[in-house]
């Protein structure tokens, strides 16, 4: 009995300690992903079946674990229009329109594959847990669990290269697996001040059959903002910050 | 090697980022250009067909041609930015050729920091957490359920805003308080002139809820006092409300007979909505609005008897003077978007059905309770190619005889808008 009794909590002491490994692995991703506050430039394209693409340039400001905030600078239909999270509350505010309104993380402001929880992202330890990590020569595979259910996607894989602890490829899949979009990492560039990540993010998804969307980023700078700037009444002043 | 040559910073990549792209200028410079034609289906019997068309005759159905030119512009400098939003709109219809210049916004802002702005000039402050109706927003003119997202014209006003972000269960507070002067030459539409109003706003961030408390005295209009909240129940469910007090609210209307009367009353409005979002990307939009300061059925109906009974005087004498004075009624009075007194706006859309990009058909549905009469409008939108938005709507409005729709001027309309963003 005793011996079954300690094999069970060297069991449980194992799993926990894995886990603890796993999340410091994340934080490790987050970190070298972005600082955790940041301004930065993004393009995002999306690729029609037959070639023609559509892109949106956007201005990100990020500030800790659960604020974030962009404004779009083009195309011409889209200026001005602004967007932000904090938490897992999102709002839209279109100049024209006025006031904020309240979006939801599975919409899209730009249509296409990436979705606003894509857009506006969080650092990934503010919405999942890792519960399981799996490791190769060349890389680890965590297997991430949100934290609630308000979070975009329930689980994500996570493919990290070991070397540069960054991410090579990530599925998100719903909480029955189903896959619903790979984002995939690509051309890793310095951008200055110790920041070198992946440059492009690719996606695609079988509910977007032969559509893709591309994230390409031109500058991300570790910059500290007031608390302020994060809140519905700043919106429409985001490009002041420029 | 990257400062001389930006541009190349991607020409390795398959994809391009031009770092022009991302400069920021002091100036900007922006709009569209609008082409509108539309199509209507008269309605000959409507008593606002009779009321607006008493003199004419256009036939079964009338074409009209719509067109706006929106120029939009800024100058910053240090703290300082100027703003304007100019509006051009030009209509040829069967009322002959007009069209009206207008300057939308034109103001001053001063950000000595992130949390402090003043605003000085005309602007529109926008407030209320409705869709399609808000009668909260004390300071803003009324929007177009039919065109929610329709820019409107501001007052001029001198306003700040004061945000403070705090961490726990509230988030932000701000405040916003406005002085609205109205004069002969100075918002003169806003209500009764030679008064300075004052209106306020504080929003509160509490427990994940937008709550905003508004405030508008000042004598122009009857003080009101109101609030709204907006909080998302689940990511994909959303419920927003608002609620106004108007203080000694005057109602004025006539009956059958054309005689005049005030009624003096506090009036109370509230709107109850929901956004929600299906796994497939269907958004439901559902709001009940209740209009405390809207006109009873048997008011409505008084009204429209009353337009019948001056058109058969015209046409029996030739006299227009009871239809004249039914035209002066409905200008802010009967003639006011949704006049009555409850409301419900039922909005479905659809985004990229069969995986269209960009593609969103939509049916929209606002239907008075009191009367039974409603409109429904299919809508297709596209804004596929860049800068281009492209919009097919059409409206058909049912209902008995001296019901809201059932006497509005037109049984149908289509309309096609294309809008070129610059």
């Amino acid at each position: 009995m005793i011996k079954i009794l300690c094999v069970f909590m060297s069991l449980i002491l194992a799993v926990s300690a894995y886990a603890l490994d796993g999340n410091e692995l994340l934080e490790q991703v987050d970190r070298n992903l972005n600082p955790e506050s940041y301004e930065s430039y993004k393009k995002l394209i999306n690729i029609e079946p037959d070639g023609s693409k559509k892109e949106f340039v956007l201005f990100t400001v990020k500030k800790g674990k659960d604020k974030v905030a962009a404004m779009f600078i083009s195309p011409a239909s889209e200026q001005g229009r602004s967007t932000l999270r904090l938490d897992e509350n999102m709002w839209l505010y279109i100049p024209n329109v006025g006031k904020p309104i309240r979006i939801t993380s599975l919409q899209s402001v730009v249509g296409g594959v990436f979705n606003n929880a894509d857009i506006l992202r969080l650092d990934y330890t503010s919405e999942y847990d890792v519960e399981q990590v799996e490791e190769n020569d060349d890389e680890y595979l965590l297997h991430l669990k949100a934290k609630t259910n308000t979070v975009a996607y329930d689980k994500l894989k996570m493919w990290v290269d070991r070397d540069n602890m960054l991410p090579s490829k990530i599925e998100s899949l719903t909480e029955d697996s189903m896959l619903i979009k790979t984002l995939y990492f690509k051309e890793i560039k310095d951008f200055g001040d110790g920041i070198v990540r992946p440059s492009v993010v690719e996606t695609d998804s079988p509910l977007y059959k032969d559509y893709k969307s591309v994230m390409i980023f031109a500058e991300i700078k570790e910059k500290e903002f007031d608390d302020e700037v994060f809140t519905l009444t700043f919106m429409p002043n985001i490009d002041s910050l420029r | 090697m990257i400062a001389l040559f930006p541009q190349l910073i991607f020409a390795e990549s398959e994809y391009s980022f031009d770092l022009d792209e991302i400069e920021k200028k002091p100036y900007s410079f922006g709009g569209y250009l609008e082409a509108r034609p539309a199509l209507l289906g008269f309605d000959r019997g409507a008593s606002l067909y009779k009321l607006k068309l008493y003199n004419k005759d256009e036939g079964e159905t009338a074409e009209e041609y719509n067109a706006v030119i929106q120029l939009d512009s800024s100058y910053e400098k240090g703290i300082a930015k100027i703003n304007t939003k100019i509006n051009f709109d030009m209509q040829e219809s069967y009322f002959g050729w007009s069209d009206a210049l207008s300057i939308f916004e034109g103001y001053l802002s001063l950000k000595p920091s992130s949390s402090f702005t003043i605003n000085a000039g005309k602007k529109t402050l926008k407030w209320g957490k409705g869709y399609a109706w808000t009668p909260a927003a004390f300071v803003d003119r009324t929007k177009n359920p039919d065109d929610p997202n329709l820019s409107l014209e501001g007052f001029i006003s001198l306003s700040a805003d004061y945000i403070k972000s705090y961490s726990g269960a509230l988030k932000t507070i701000s405040f916003t308080p406005v002085l609205i002067p109205v004069y002969d030459d100075v918002n003169n539409d806003f209500g009764e002139t030679d008064h300075v109003n004052f209106a306020g706003k504080l929003y509160l961030l509490l427990y994940d809820t937008d709550i905003d408390f508004m405030v508008l005295a000042g004598g122009s209009k009857a003080s009101r006092f109101g609030f709204d909240f907006s909080r998302n129940i689940t990511s994909n469910f959303e419920i927003h409300g608002e609620f106004s007090f108007i203080n000694n609210f005057e109602k004025k209307f006539i009956n059958i007979a054309g005689d005049s009367f005030i009624k003096e009353y506090d009036a109370k409005s509230y709107l109850l909505g929901i956004r929600y979002l299906t796994e497939l990307e269907t958004t439901f939009i559902v709001e009940y609005y209740h209009n405390g300061t809207g006109f009873t059925e048997g008011e409505m109906e008084d009204y429209f008897s009353f337009i019948n009974a001056a058109y058969d005087t015209y046409t029996a004498s030739g006299n227009d003077s009871d239809l004249q004075k039914a035209l002066n009624l409905a200008e802010g009075n009967y003639g006011r978007i949704n006049p009555m007194k409850d409301y419900i706006y039922a909005r479905v859309s659809q985004k990229e059905p069969f995986n269209i990009l960009y593609f969103t058909p939509s049916l929209t549905g606002i239907f008075n309770v009191n009367d039974k009469s409603f409109s429904l409008s299919p809508e297709f939108l596209y804004t596929g190619i860049t800068n281009l938005e492209l919009r097919f709507k059409t409206s058909f409005l049912y209902g008995e005889r001296r019901s809201e729709y059932g006497e509005k001027l037109n049984d149908y309309r289509a309309e096609f808008r294309v809008r070129y963003y610059f």
